[in-house]
């Protein structure tokens, strides 16, 4: 018999009763009976509801993984006993849903997803979220990673905002159909935003993200260059930036300042040094280069150039035979092989200093990022060779069949398009032979024929004549300008962007939901919705006609408003069409 | 500047008699061998060094006539003052090899169709042979990329509707023509417009002309396609107005302005189907029910097509019917 929490005398569905939490589930048994009518696992526990405090009935709702409609139980015992009955069932259940959170978010299931914002989660249910509805969201696997609080879009209206206004700031075309449609009250903000919560999802999911570590090498530039002299600003960061990536001048500065060098000083008497030359992130010549003196402090820093045969820093761990390149030796010459000549170490010497710099600084990059790994082992390189060279991504992968194209009736398809140019052939027999006699027999004499071969004129002129047309019609549609106005060009812009957002609403909401589970909006708000865009839609003819009058009056070409908006026109009609088939057929 | 020009001329004996029976226009095979000479020599006398290569389809078989990097065997005959050797050499190679080549026909293959594609493969392998010795003989003779010759060009002379079967070798080898960057002209001399050839033409920025004066044949070879595609850019030349690009159902072969696309294969239909009939691929309920409603549920009349032909069904950003 598992412990009973607490109970409390509560209706479910208008039915009087016992609600009573166990230590292994919730449950609800009608007056009078014995057995249990609801029973729900604490671990199905997903979301709670409490109505508001002072409202007439004391209600909880439990959502569950399972089922996103859940049960609602109204505490039917005076309301001052209702509600501290309330309030501790909500703290016991709290406690177990947040456990039951938790415990989904680390299954590796995408945990969670948007309520949608045209249907807020009461206030006090604020943090509640049914995972239930999961689809897949990027936003949470980049927050599972991280171990942060995920942002869901959709439900917390402050944070909505804010991302909506961040994605419009970054999308100007985007935000001008906002200002266009919503501001201008044509839809609503959720409207708007409804099938384009990707854009939510994917700013959510760029912002969770960690930057990582500049990979630019640290490199001073002068930034004035006045009488000679070199002004170089020196910000904090830049003085860690140089002292992680050269040690040697974070010692110089321990050992000198501020006893031998005044901090001004350590860094003027730097950047003029050899040192900091031999620092320098590029071998271009720069202001800098000619002001460099003898200096005995940096000096005795100087380190010889890294530009010997062998890098100065060895790596120190153990490379994998078959990576290494230096490996590519001799071997195996029956089979043809040769050895490689193409990458020749050190044959420019000016550049292997910097290129050992900008090796060390990426591995010094890549360790910021992934940690310093643990110390490579010692490879055995008596493995068996044939274990080593055996690499699993070239194993024929059995699971993937594929599906094979096996085209049904080729011939049949390709046929079917020519059928009127075989009928006609199979219904004249024609001699070939004979053919082919008489056609050789008048070739026999080219010579002659060719001799005498000549244009006719009138045939000539004809052809001429349409051809110079063909090419004279293009010509045409080439050498003709942009000559719309500006301020004509963006009505017409606007008059198209607002026709297809009121095409992609229409039709969003005509289709069947792409979403799997309990759509979002009733088939009755769809049809309203979708009537509304009717509406604006058949007003796109008239907003036309405006614009093409507009172009008469300034004077530019209505024929040309009239081709491009076309396309605009006959989409809308189609949808025009479309709506008003499907009336027709239903009444 | 060195051009480079192989014509391919389709020699069905069946669709050449059609053409010079016909009512309207007629034109023999024989009248137009010798325009199409004048045009090789036009070309010919443009520069000494293009070059120039005529293949021919003949029924059941596809050969190369004459080819100007060969060296001919000496034409026995000069035939009067008036006549230029060179050109000579290229008239007799092209029409004598065309007669002898007609005459031993076998019976088997005088009725077999013209492998128009098989000439076209050929033209291709030949471009794409000068392309390497070009490269070996210039400074790139190491090089990974193979430079392409200036301007090499195929110009198909049909006369034969298109070979259906031929659907897929034709589109490969507008594909290998496009890495080879070979400009493909093309002129059907009559009967019915070849789709394939229209597309060959679009597809490698050439020139596609239906012929519509037979009577004056050589006016066209000329003023269409003696310009090489690099002087096009000043010499405009005629080619068609509009490219059919709408895609026949593979159901019922209509053509269709709205299709359904099956996503493993690409094969075409004018209705959502549950399976395609092509690869057995099964679509999942969800998408079919989605694609049914995208359509009208009745139709009473057929919605308004753009002039383009091509409809657009909608601004939805998914779901749309392709
Ligand atoms: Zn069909
Ligand atoms: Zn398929």
């Amino acid at each position: 018999m598992p412990t009973s929490v607490c109970t409390a005398k509560a209706s479910y569905k208008k039915i009087p009763g016992v609600l009573e939490l166990n230590d292994s589930n919730l449950q609800w048994t009608q007056d009078g009976r014995k057995a249990p009518s609801v029973r729900v696992p604490l671990t199905d526990a997903a979301s709670l509801f409490c109505s508001k405090e002072g409202a007439t009935q004391v209600r909880l709702k439990l959502g569950l993984f399972s089922d996103d409609n859940g049960h609602n139980f109204t505490f039917i015992s005076p309301q001052a006993v209702a509600y501290s009955e309330r309030e501790k069932f909500k703290k016991e259940l709290t406690t177990i849903i947040s456990r039951n959170r938790t415990a989904a978010e680390n299954a590796a299931k995408p945990p969670v997803t948007a309520l949608n914002a045209s249907n807020p989660p009461t206030p006090k249910a604020a943090t509640t979220v049914s995972p239930s509805r999961a689809s897949s969201s990027r936003a949470a696997s980049v927050s599972s990673d991280t171990g942060a609080t995920p942002i869901i879009p959709g439900n917390d209206p402050a944070s909505d905002f804010r991302l909506r206004k961040t994605v419009l700031l970054n999308n100007s075309e985007l935000a001008a159909l906002h200002r266009e449609l919503v501001i201008g009250g044509q839809i609503t903000e959720s409207e708007f935003w409804e099938g384009r919560e990707h854009l939510l999802y994917a700013q959510v999911a760029s912002e969770q993200q960690h930057k990582g570590k500049p990979g630019q090498l640290v490199d001073p530039r002068p930034e004035a260059v006045e009488g000679g002299e070199v002004k170089i600003r020196i910000t904090p960061q830049l003085v860690h930036d140089i002292f992680d990536e050269y040690p040697v001048v974070a010692k110089a500065y321990s050992d000198n300042v501020p006893q031998k060098l005044s901090e001004e000083d350590f860094w003027r008497r730097y950047f003029q040094s050899k040192l900091f030359n031999a620092h320098r992130a590029s071998i271009r010549s720069s202001a800098t280069q000619h002001v460099m003196k003898e200096d005995p402090i940096f000096d005795k820093y100087l380190e010889k150039d890294d530009d010997e045969l062998e890098p100065r820093r060895q790596r120190d761990i153990d490379i994998d035979l078959l990576l290494d390149l230096a490996a590519t030796r001799e071997d195996h010459e029956e089979t043809g092989n040769e050895q490689d000549i193409t990458m020749q170490a050190g044959k420019q010497k000016g550049a292997l200093p910097l290129i050992r710099k900008f090796n060390e600084h990426s591995e010094r990059l890549l360790n910021s990022a992934l940690g310093e790994g643990p110390s490579h082992k010692r490879r055995r390189i008596d493995e068996s060779d044939y274990e080593t060279i055996d690499l699993d991504d070239l194993h024929d992968p059995e699971a993937s069949i594929g599906i094979a194209l096996e085209m049904q009736d080729r011939q049949r398809y390709f046929e079917g398009r020519m059928t009127n140019a075989s009928t006609d052939a199979s219904q004249e027999t024609l001699d070939i032979k004979e053919i082919i006699q008489n056609t050789n027999a008048e070739l026999q004499q080219w010579a002659s024929s060719l001799a005498q071969l000549k244009i006719e004129r009138k045939p000539g002129d004809a052809a001429l004549l349409s051809m110079t047309q063909n090419v004279a019609a293009r010509l045409d549609v080439k050498s003709k300008r942009n000559d719309i106005p500006d301020g004509l060009f963006r009505q017409m812009r606007t008059c198209q962007t607002a026709a297809n957002e009121f095409l992609r609403q229409f039709w969003t909401a005509t289709y069947p939901p792409i979403t799997e589970g309990p759509s979002l909006t009733t088939p009755a708000q769809r049809a309203a919705k979708a009537s509304k865009m009717i509406g604006y839609l058949s007003k796109t003819s008239e907003k036309v006609a405006a614009i093409v009058q507009t172009a008469q009056q300034q004077g530019a070409d209505p024929a040309r408003v009239d081709v491009a908006m076309k396309p605009v026109l006959d989409a809308v009609e189609r949808a025009l069409v479309f709506h008003r088939n499907k009336k027709t057929s239903r009444s | 500047m060195m051009d480079t020009l192989c014509v391919v001329i389709d020699l069905s004996v069946k669709h050449w008699q059609r053409s010079a029976t016909a009512s309207d226009q007629p034109l023999s095979l024989p009248a137009f061998l010798i325009q199409l000479v004048a045009f090789l020599n036009a070309y010919s006398a443009g520069s000494s060094d293009n070059a120039l290569a005529v293949f021919a389809a003949f029924p059941g078989k596809s050969l190369m006539l004459y080819s100007s990097t060969d060296t001919q065997p000496q034409s026995t005959t000069v035939s009067g003052p008036n006549s230029y050797p060179p050109f000579q050499l290229l008239d007799d190679a092209v029409v004598s090899s065309i007669i002898h080549h007609l005459e031993s026909l076998s019976d088997s293959e005088q009725e077999a169709p013209c492998p128009l594609v098989g000439a076209l493969t050929k033209a291709l392998c030949f471009i794409n042979r000068l392309t390497l010795d070009h490269n070996t003989n210039t400074s790139n003779a190491e090089g990974l990329d193979p430079i392409a010759l200036p301007d090499p060009r195929v110009l198909i002379l049909s006369v034969s509707p298109d070979i259906t079967s031929s659907y897929i070798p034709i589109m490969n080898s507008i594909f290998s023509a496009q890495k080879l960057k070979v400009t493909i002209d093309a002129c059907q001399l009559s009967g019915p417009d070849s789709v394939f050839l229209q597309q060959a033409a679009h597809l490698t920025g050439g020139s596609y002309l239906y012929l519509e004066r037979r009577d004056a044949l050589l006016q066209h070879l000329t003023m269409t396609f003696l310009p090489s595609p690099s002087v096009r850019g000043a010499i405009a030349v005629p080619t068609q107005d509009k490219v059919d690009f709408r895609a026949a159902c593979f159901c019922h072969k209509n053509i269709v302005d709205i299709g359904f696309v099956c996503s493993v294969c690409l094969s075409i239909f004018c209705q959502p189907v549950p399976v395609c009939s092509t690869c057995r691929t099964k679509f999942p309920m969800k998408t079919l029910q989605r694609l049914n409603a995208s359509r009208p549920p009745a139709q009473p009349r057929p919605a308004p097509i753009g002039t383009n032909g091509v409809s657009k069904a909608n601004g939805s950003s998914y779901g749309t019917p392709a």
